[in-house]
């Protein structure tokens, strides 16, 4: 599914955490959004999925302007994510995690005619569990996860929705060099196998220009490049603007 | 409902006088017991359901005071101070062992505490009602203003907590420690970041507001009869009041006793069944319109 | 709790009815029927408020004007109708649930600690209603007059006994109603809300109504719970809606355990026993139920059978 961005803004009490930002991502594209703290990459993901109600601007779904519904009708027209701090249902397994999610997404969250979960659902929450590899881990309450499966969690409720765009800020957050990459390589193959719009939000540039396909950079609010991984090393404005003081900062 | 008689007494001035003490009556020893319960609740976000049984112990710890003494002023200054030491031991012995629990677990630890002080107060003094009858200083006849009759007593009544209400302002918006309950009111981890030590910050809290509350208690007790149990209508009203006013905030606490204290002395002509349910339903408007209260912060 | 088979709650009930009826066939005992009558109300009672605390997260200061207006609800049109037994507990339930639908449409929008002291403050004021209504309510003095407990297949609600044996079926299966609303979809709805409200509204759950709906269906219970109070006291008091009552139900709820779904009839039975008990002794009950409350909440810092389960579990893992 083709997700384009058509100058979207919007201010936080005068100023403006993205301001006028056009950008397309191709359907069944693999993309990166990076960019120096605050540059507004959560906010851009927030009005994406409709967390925020944007000023102005609209975000088109297959030429569809999905700018105007809630988020969770965003959700139903496939716009999935998953968070920078992994949110899941601490008290509920991982298993039942998973069910619960199908359950709503499939419109059932009202039911109170029969017993939880409704039938097909298990086979799905497998499903995912397989997906993202956490079936080891089926029966244990996400609360007591370690911190990787909890993001892992995180992106399979986000897979029970069966999204065409996952949007997914900062997979890897707060993992050790090696979880990193193992956790990159999960998500490069469920886009492969999934088939979905990817977009991810990293802050580890090797892992970004080794797995992205195109890389968008944003910086306060704006649009500074957009590319393939060998045009964004080369260009100018982003090792003036964002890898030189990011570099300076690590 | 008797408009008529709201209107007849609205328009005569006695009338107006003689209500208006009542409910400033009331309404400051309201305030007393409901600064102990927002400050409490400010500081711990704790929601202290003992803090009637404060008030309770407070007005016997004073009748027995008088009946040794014979000081009213003695036995005021005892019922304040006995409920301040009570505070501090009822926070470290109980509360602060579950500050990380449930609402509800701190909530049935209060109920425990209310229980069982409403049957020691029965073992020591009775389960009868006492009078505790007006300080002999004050058997003097009253003054009237515009044709209402003010009692004497009342008049202090009303005089010393006004006064105790401005302290607690002033303490609060000048002192160092009082900056730092309001700056822990709006952000318990900063305080603790600062290195302010919290377990005392605590504790003196609790005690300041046993103490109010005890001494409320004290003050009420010549012009209320004491009973065990007698804690429990004041507690809904303080949170009443805490809920009307913005949980945490002692302005808003005192606006909304004062509040209280007017609609139950205008009231009681107006509308004598429903008075209560009149209270609360401003409550439950203030809740809708303004969750936070009058003087409350967002959130 | 899919682990289980569908049918396991089913039996389990059936089993626990079949002997609490069976009972007074080999022995009677009044103070042990009492107890069974008021045990059912007040499990009801309790585990319908656990369906708002345990499962959902919303604390509710004032469950007890539901079982209020069950009671006098169901007491009133006894009295002023000649509607047989069955009919008016139905109608009491149905306008319970309708008061509670009313009542959660103001209240459930709110958050959290709000929404506890708007339920407060929304039960004081139906108190105050009963209180001042004396021509409909009684007032102060309660409903008297009795409830002219007219036959109905059978079961004469004068004769002790069939009370009993009316209460015990219509309270265990008023327990498994609540139960098939607990593990259904809808049940694991709530505990997506309790558990992070966010990412349930993420995934398509309108919480608003999932609130409602929970507010509701407690309200309808507790409705329930009322009118076998009702018949139990031939009556109605304006008691049964004030906040001490309320109180009684989060004590039971807290004191057998909120993550367990039998907890609150637990934490009733301890609360009834101990009451019970206690006042053949001492009048002091007061004290001795604090002392034990402290014991427990200090102590275990849970409930009873949340206690129980996280021991089994320790030993499991």
């Amino acid at each position: 599914m083709n997700l384009e961005i058509r100058n979207l803004t919007k201010a936080f009490g005068g100023v403006r955490a993205i301001d006028d930002v056009s950008l397309t991502f191709p359907s069944r594209s693999l993309s990166a959004v990076i960019g120096p703290n605050g540059a507004g990459k959560s906010t851009f993901f927030n009005l994406i999925s409709g967390a925020f109600r944007a000023d102005a601007g609209q975000v088109l779904l297959d030429d569809e302007d999905v700018g105007g519904l809630s988020k969770a009708e965003r959700m139903h027209r496939g716009i999935g994510r998953a968070f920078q701090v992994a949110s899941c249902f601490p008290t509920m397994t991982v298993a039942e995690n998973l069910m619960a999610s199908v359950t709503a997404h499939i419109g059932q969250w009202g039911n109170v005619s029969r017993r939880f979960p409704p039938p097909g659902v298990r086979e799905r929450a497998d499903e995912m569990m397989e997906l993202v590899g956490l079936t080891q881990v089926a029966g244990v309450e996400a609360a007591i996860l370690s911190h990787g499966d909890q993001k892992l969690l995180d992106i399979a409720i986000a897979l029970a929705l069966e999204p065409k765009v996952l949007l997914l800020d900062e997979p890897t957050a707060g993992m050790g060099p090696e979880e990193r990459w193992r956790m990159i390589e999960r998500v490069r193959s469920l886009w492969e196998r999934q088939s979905l719009t990817l977009v991810f939000i990293e802050h580890d540039m090797d892992i970004v220009f080794q797995v992205a396909n195109t890389i968008r950079v944003l910086c306060y609010g704006r649009v500074l490049a957009e590319g393939t991984p060998d045009e964004i090393r080369n260009n100018q404005a982003v090792i003036d603007a964002y890898l030189g003081t990011e570099a300076h900062a690590e | 409902m008797d408009l008529d008689a709201l209107g007849a007494c609205l328009t005569t001035p006695a009338c107006v006088v003689t209500q208006t003490t009542s409910g400033l009556i009331v309404g400051m020893l309201l305030f007393l017991v409901a600064a102990g319960v927002t400050l409490i609740f400010g500081v711990l976000k704790i929601v202290n359901f003992a803090h009637g049984t404060f008030y309770m112990l407070g007005g016997y710890v004073a009748y027995t005071v008088l009946g040794v003494t014979d000081s009213y002023t003695l036995a005021v200054l005892a019922g304040a101070l006995a409920m301040a030491v009570f505070g501090v031991l009822f926070e470290r012995a109980l509360i602060s062992r579950v500050y990380n629990s449930d609402v509800l677990m701190q909530l049935l630890i209060c109920y425990a505490v209310v229980l069982i002080f409403d049957d020691v107060v029965k073992i020591v003094w009775g389960p009868e009602f006492h009078a505790m009858g007006m300080p002999a200083a004050f058997q003097v006849p009253p003054f009237f203003i515009a044709g209402g009759v003010v009692p004497p007593f009342y008049a202090v009544l009303i005089g010393i907590a006004a006064l105790i209400a401005i302290i607690l302002g002033l303490g609060l918006s000048l002192t160092r420690f009082g900056k730092t309950v309001r700056a822990a009111a709006i952000n318990p981890q900063m305080v603790s970041a600062l290195g302010i030590n919290t377990t005392l910050l605590f504790a003196i809290v609790f005690a300041i507001g046993g103490g109010l509350a005890g001494m409320a208690g004290a003050l009420a007790a010549p012009v209320r009869s004491l009973s065990p149990g007698m804690g429990f209508s004041i507690l809904i009203e303080s949170f009443i009041v805490t809920v009307i006013g913005g949980m945490g905030s002692i302005l808003g606490a005192l606006v909304a006793a004062l509040l209280i204290g007017m609609v139950r002395g205008f009231g009681t002509i107006g509308f004598p069944q429903f008075t209560d349910g009149l209270i609360y339903i401003m409550m439950i408007a203030i809740l809708l319109l303004r969750p936070q209260g009058l003087f409350g912060r967002a959130s | 709790m899919s682990k289980h088979p569908a049918w396991r709650d089913t039996i389990i009930a059936v089993v626990v009815l079949i002997i609490v009826l069976v009972i007074p066939l080999l022995h009677r005992s009044p103070a042990f029927e009492d107890f069974i009558i008021r045990l059912s109300a007040m499990a009801l009672f309790a585990t319908s408020l656990n369906l708002l605390v345990g499962n959902t997260g919303m604390v509710s200061f004032g469950h007890g004007m539901f079982y209020g207006f069950g009671a006098y609800a169901f007491a009133l049109t006894m009295q002023m109708t000649e509607l047989s037994l069955p009919v008016a507990a139905v109608i009491a339930v149905v306008a319970t649930a309708f008061a509670a639908l009313c009542v959660g449409a103001i209240c459930v929008r709110l958050s959290t600690e709000y929404f506890a002291f708007i339920t407060l403050a929304v039960q004081m004021l139906f108190y105050s209603i009963i209180i001042s209504w004396q021509s409909l309510t009684g007032g102060d003095q309660g409903l008297r007059g009795g409830i002219p407990r007219r036959e109905f297949f059978g079961f004469e609600l004068e004769s002790q006994l069939h009370l009993y044996q009316f209460c015990a079926i219509v309270g265990v299966l008023g327990l498994l109603a609540l139960r098939h609303i607990s593990v259904s979809p809808f049940g694991q709805t709530l505990r997506m809300i309790r558990d992070n409200e966010d990412r349930a509204s993420f995934l398509g759950i309108v919480l608003w109504r999932a609130r409602l709906s929970a507010f509701t269906i407690a309200g309808a219970f507790a409705g329930l719970g009322g009118v076998l109070a009702a018949l139990f006291v031939s009556g109605a008091y304006p008691e049964f809606a004030d906040w001490p009552n309320s109180g009684q139900a989060i004590f039971a709820v807290m004191l057998g355990g909120i993550h367990s779904f039998l907890g609150p009839v637990v934490g009733g039975m301890i609360l009834l026993a101990l009451n019970d008990l206690v006042t053949r002794y001492t009048e002091y009950h007061g004290l001795i139920l604090g002392i034990v409350i402290l014991i427990f909440a200090v102590g275990l810092r849970r409930g009873v059978l949340d206690f129980i389960k996280l021991i089994r579990l320790g030993r499991a893992r």
